[in-house]
């Protein structure tokens, strides 16, 4: 079958497709500003034009620009990102602790935000205009328009200002005393909770339209009809011919939103403070802290062409009118 | 005497819109005998389709039905659960749609979509089923059933894929079938095949059918009787041969008057002046009237009752006595 040339025309396609990203992201990120001015910024010394030289040359800044990209790309072909201008630990190390929390955060709140949001979903498509189904769907509208910003503060001011139920930030209590019960794991569980709901909620209004609108359109088709004249239970007709039908635009959008929330989505884990990628991303920005940058912008390209890829085989599967050549 | 299958009484059903209710049928009285092939002919937006998805009682929200009685060999349908018209659907009444590109479910294969109506009415396993399957497909013509049944229906022309529609509807044998005008979306020369097919398979199965259409010469060459629906009512029901040459109701003889004849003199197309009227707010008394060249006050304010013409001839209009003499004038003028 076409199955597996297309596969490997698909990662061939990749290679012009990450280099392209990589030298804009790259130029993009020099003409930022100048990270050595802004290491020494306020440095009373006074022969600092010869430190800043000193440092420029320490760490390979001297060069011209596509000398320094050739040395990255070089590097980043032997899976070596580099070494942070703060921290002095090596980028693998850095992202590879950052990762686990943004992987860990951002999959339990879009299981948690499918878990919750399709069933909804199917539910309001078919009880279309009852009184539950325009709560939910004006509920759903306000859930898209709060940005998950204002909507993170507004959980940790209710939820750990006031009530002091759940932590207000971190993904780890600091001491171990203060874990619940002294198990780690409830610990994980409990700062997971107001991100996780957060982050939820507003996705999960995302997904309870998409579901709706898509069901609402597909029950309304003849094949539906004709499912329900050959006596056909309704739960094999919504359950098998009609969610069916509803993933793949479904599978879409989820293709989509995983790659921009394996990034990190910087504002969420910015308001809960969560050691995540989307953290360490806004810290290494404003420290111009160059091959951090690099890094974590290479792991979302690769994550997105990754995720793009597999959505594109999914749709096959599901539906048998695609075929790949 | 033939038994009577199915006895529409006095079926309402109305859809709850936004712009007010539509009366989409409204006090429809029809019956089908055993054996038989009922026409129901009528405009688009008659009812013809509403009423055969009443029969199922799959009317689609916002539509319901509000009154009558749908009496299906003595049992009245309107009185069954849900679970028991499950039982009835597609195994004892089945429906063939009018576009079959949209009534077969595009990811799913002709296999699993055929077994799974065949399970779901047959205590059969898969293997059986899927024996069972290959057999119907064969029987309504499908070359190579056995290795065409793997395939989706994306890769069947529109006449197979109605073919396989058939083949769905009568896979648990059914005694009453509804075609939905089964042969609008097809070419002339497969709408010849399918309705060949259709009429082998029905004395093959032992079938009642009941043939929406709107095309006269389908009902010609299909139906026994006939029934013409105006407006979400009954207009006229009698035999084929009355239907053509002894129409009595107005809109009927308008109807007949407005098929094309080849081979006769160049005239004009006879048209129904006027459109069908909007169901929300529909003309009082007979709803025919606005449009009727015969209509005199009276039919403002009286609805017509179906009354009986002859024996198996039933009419509702108030003055089909006097129309049925005019009528007579006028062909004798014309010969």
């Amino acid at each position: 079958m076409g199955y597996k040339r297309y596969i490997v025309k698909r990662l061939i396609y990749i290679i012009p497709l990450f280099l392209g990203i990589s030298i804009l992201n790259f130029s993009l990120m020099h003409s930022a500003g100048d990270p050595i001015r802004l290491m020494t910024l306020g440095n009373p010394s006074p022969n600092i034009g010869e430190v800043r030289e000193n440092l420029r040359i320490y760490y390979g800044l001297d060069q011209p620009i596509y000398v320094q990209y050739g040395i990255w790309l070089w590097r980043f072909l032997q899976l070596d990102l580099g070494t942070s201008f703060y921290s002095g630990r090596t980028v693998n190390t850095i992202i590879g602790m950052y990762a686990w929390e943004t992987i860990k955060l951002q999959m339990v709140a879009l299981i948690l935000a499918l878990a919750i949001g399709i069933p909804i979903g199917i539910y309001s498509a078919r009880k279309q205009y009852s009184k539950l189904d325009i709560t939910i769907t004006s509920s759903a509208i306000m859930g898209i328009s709060i940005p998950i910003f204002y909507m993170g503060i507004i959980f940790i001011l209710i939820f750990s200002f006031y009530l002091g139920w759940f932590p207000s930030f971190g993904a780890h209590s600091l001491q171990e005393l203060r874990y619940p019960f002294g198990s780690y794991f409830l610990d994980e569980l409990w700062h997971l909770v107001l991100p996780t709901v957060a982050i939820a909620w507003v996705s999960m209004a995302l997904y309870i339209r998409l579901v709706r609108s898509s069901m609402l359109e597909i029950l309304r088709q003849d094949y539906i009809l004709a499912a329900r004249a050959s006596g056909l239970s309704e739960r094999t007709i919504i359950f098998k011919h009609a969610l069916r039908n509803a993933t793949i635009p479904l599978i879409t959008y989820i293709g989509i939103s995983i790659g921009l929330l394996l990034s990190g989505a910087p504002m969420t884990e910015t308001v809960f403070t969560w050691p995540g990628l989307g953290y360490l991303y806004v810290n290494s920005v404003t420290q111009l802290d160059f091959p951090v940058i690099m890094g974590i912008n290479m792991i979302i390209t690769l994550i997105i062409l990754g995720v793009n890829l597999i959505t594109d085989l999914l749709y096959g599967i599901i539906d048998p009118r695609i075929r790949y050549e | 005497m033939p038994r009577t299958i199915l006895k529409i009484e006095n079926l309402k059903t109305y859809f709850n819109t936004w712009a007010g209710v539509v009366q989409a049928v409204d006090g429809v009285s029809l019956e089908v005998k055993k054996g038989e092939t009922l026409g129901l002919v009528g405009e688009s937006g008659s009812g013809k389709t509403v009423t055969s998805l009443s029969v199922l009682r799959i009317v689609p929200r916002p539509g319901k039905i509000i009154d009558g009685r749908i009496m299906f060999k003595d049992e009245d349908l309107l009185r069954k659960t849900e679970k028991e018209m499950q039982k009835i659907r597609g195994a004892q009444i089945a429906l063939i749609f009018q576009d079959p590109s949209t009534s077969l479910n595009p990811i799913f294969s002709i296999e699993s979509q055929l077994i799974e109506v065949i399970q779901q009415h047959q205590k059969l396993n898969k293997e059986e089923a899927k024996e069972k399957a290959e057999i119907l497909l064969d029987i309504v013509g499908i070359p190579d059933a056995k290795l065409r049944i793997k395939d989706f229906p994306h890769q069947f022309s529109g006449g197979m894929k109605q073919r396989v529609a058939i083949a769905r509807a009568l896979s648990c044998e059914p005694s009453l079938l509804f075609a939905d005008e089964p042969t609008t979306n097809l070419d002339v020369t497969i709408q010849a095949q399918i309705l060949d097919l259709m009429r082998d398979l029905k004395s093959k199965f032992d079938m009642s059918m009941v043939l929406i259409t709107h095309n006269m010469g389908i009902v010609a060459e299909m139906a026994d009787r006939v029934t013409v629906m105006y407006a979400g009512r009954v207009c006229e029901t009698s035999s084929v041969n009355d239907i053509f040459l002894h129409a009595t109701h107005p809109y009927t003889v308008a109807l007949m008057r407005a098929i094309p004849q080849i081979g006769t003199e160049k005239q004009k197309l006879q048209v129904i002046p006027g459109n069908i009227p909007n169901l929300i707010n529909p003309p009082s008394g007979c709803r025919f009237h606005p449009r009727c060249k015969y209509a005199k006050s009276i039919c403002k304010m009286k609805v017509p009752e179906l009354e009986k013409v002859e024996k198996g001839h039933l009419t509702a209009c108030l003055r089909w006595d006097e129309i049925k003499k005019t009528l007579l004038k006028e062909r004798e003028r014309a010969a």
